[in-house]
């Protein structure tokens, strides 16, 4: 998920760099043409549009520059945002696990359970048997008040939902 | 992961962006790239060298202009050049506490970075002397022209330099000597460069690399 997060707006970013990059190009072989045929005379309507020309594209240089970094700004704030939100959710469930009273192996396996891996996976993850771990959630729904893992899991989702869901 | 990490995500603010902004990723390779190119591979003087010269023209400029409207951390007043501060950042590579943390370049970084503009602004303006100012465009249609048969685009070039005669030569001499040593420097700096990322990389146990290249991918 964090990978698909970070890549949003990026790439259009990435994209409007290289453009950037390639107007500079543009402009340096097209302006140094201009600057020869200026100074071979001045005056002539040919001269004066390679000027005229320059100039448009020396300014849609700093054009697509401040479009980019209003870009990157964008993302940076959208990152900070979601950072926050997924700090703010990290410590609504570390402040339930408290309430709940978990011992620091039942707040492991409780996180790993929100996280949707099964049984056997969080028995890998952690080098324990599966049979302790069916324990330790038994024991963690339990002392959350719910008979399974799709309850246990609506907890925080309703936490979430509590204020933005939608009247039906 | 619940609680121990309480600012995860805003404690970054005091480290270098991760990754760099596109702009300074792709002109720093270009840049790199042209460099390596024109200093070890390509023949000196040549079509391709001097075709490669000048898209480093116009990657330089814009990364200059990148340097005034950019976001904070490509901006020059977030690396002023300040040979002091380089200094005593090296001294703590090599000190028990280690390098501190900055927002964008490291005072040292800082000094490279504007060395090594000042040889690439070195290199292109002598380049464009000992060329004339011509795009490698004019430069083959000139060739071309000669090929065909017609010197007349000689003669113009010969008319407009005729005050100099030997001084002229002479101060050609001077010309390409200085473009050489500006890119003999350059490619040693750009190794004492290489050598600092890894030295630094390893002092602050980060690798410093992966930032300018796709950024680490360290939200998890």
């Amino acid at each position: 998920m964090t990978e698909t997060t970070r890549g949003n707006g990026r790439t259009p970013a990435a994209a409007l760099a290289a453009f950037v990059l390639v107007q500079g190009i543009a402009a340096a072989f097209f302006i140094s043409d201009a600057a020869h045929d200026l100074s071979h005379g001045f005056g002539n309507m040919e001269s004066l549009s390679e000027l005229f020309i320059s100039l448009v594209l020396v300014a849609g240089i700093f054009l697509a520059s401040w479009q980019l970094r209003r870009m990157i700004s964008e993302i940076k704030d959208k990152d900070r945002a979601l950072a926050v939100a997924r700090g703010n959710f990290a410590r609504v469930i570390a402040t339930q696990f408290t309430d709940w009273g978990l011992t620091p192996a039942e707040r492991d396996v409780g996180l790993f359970a929100l996280k949707g891996l099964d049984v056997a996976e969080i028995a890998a993850l952690r080098g324990a048997a599966t049979g302790t771990v069916r324990a330790q959630l038994a024991r963690i729904y339990a002392k959350a008040g719910v008979s399974n893992r799709a309850q246990f899991a609506a907890f925080f989702v309703e936490e979430l939902l509590a204020d933005g869901a939608p009247d039906t | 992961m619940a609680g121990p990490h309480p600012e995860n995500g805003n404690g970054g603010a005091i480290a270098p962006p991760d990754p760099w902004d596109p702009l300074v990723r792709f002109s720093h390779w270009g840049i790199a790239a042209a460099v390596i190119a024109n200093g070890l591979l390509t023949k000196p003087g040549g079509t391709l060298h001097v075709w490669i010269g000048w898209v480093a023209i116009g990657i330089l400029a814009a990364r200059l202009v990148w340097g005034l409207v950019g976001p904070a951390e490509a901006r020059f007043s977030a690396f002023p050049p300040d040979p002091r501060a380089a200094i005593s950042h090296v001294l703590s590579l090599f000190r028990p506490g280690g390098p501190r943390e900055h927002p964008s370049h490291n005072p040292a970084a800082a000094m490279m970075v504007y060395a090594l503009w000042l040889c690439l602004v070195v290199v292109i303006g002598t380049g464009l002397v000992m060329t004339d100012a011509k795009s490698p465009l004019q430069i083959s249609q000139e060739r071309a022209a000669v090929a065909a048969g017609d010197w007349s685009v000689l003669v113009n070039d010969d008319g407009e330099s005729e005050g100099g005669g030997e001084d002229h030569d002479e101060s050609g001499e001077l010309v390409k000597e200085v473009h050489e040593v500006a890119a003999n420097l350059m490619l040693i700096l750009a190794l004492v460069h290489v050598a600092g990322v890894a030295v630094e990389s390893r002092a602050l146990r980060r690798n410093l690399v992966h930032p300018m290249l796709l950024g680490s991918g360290k939200g998890r």
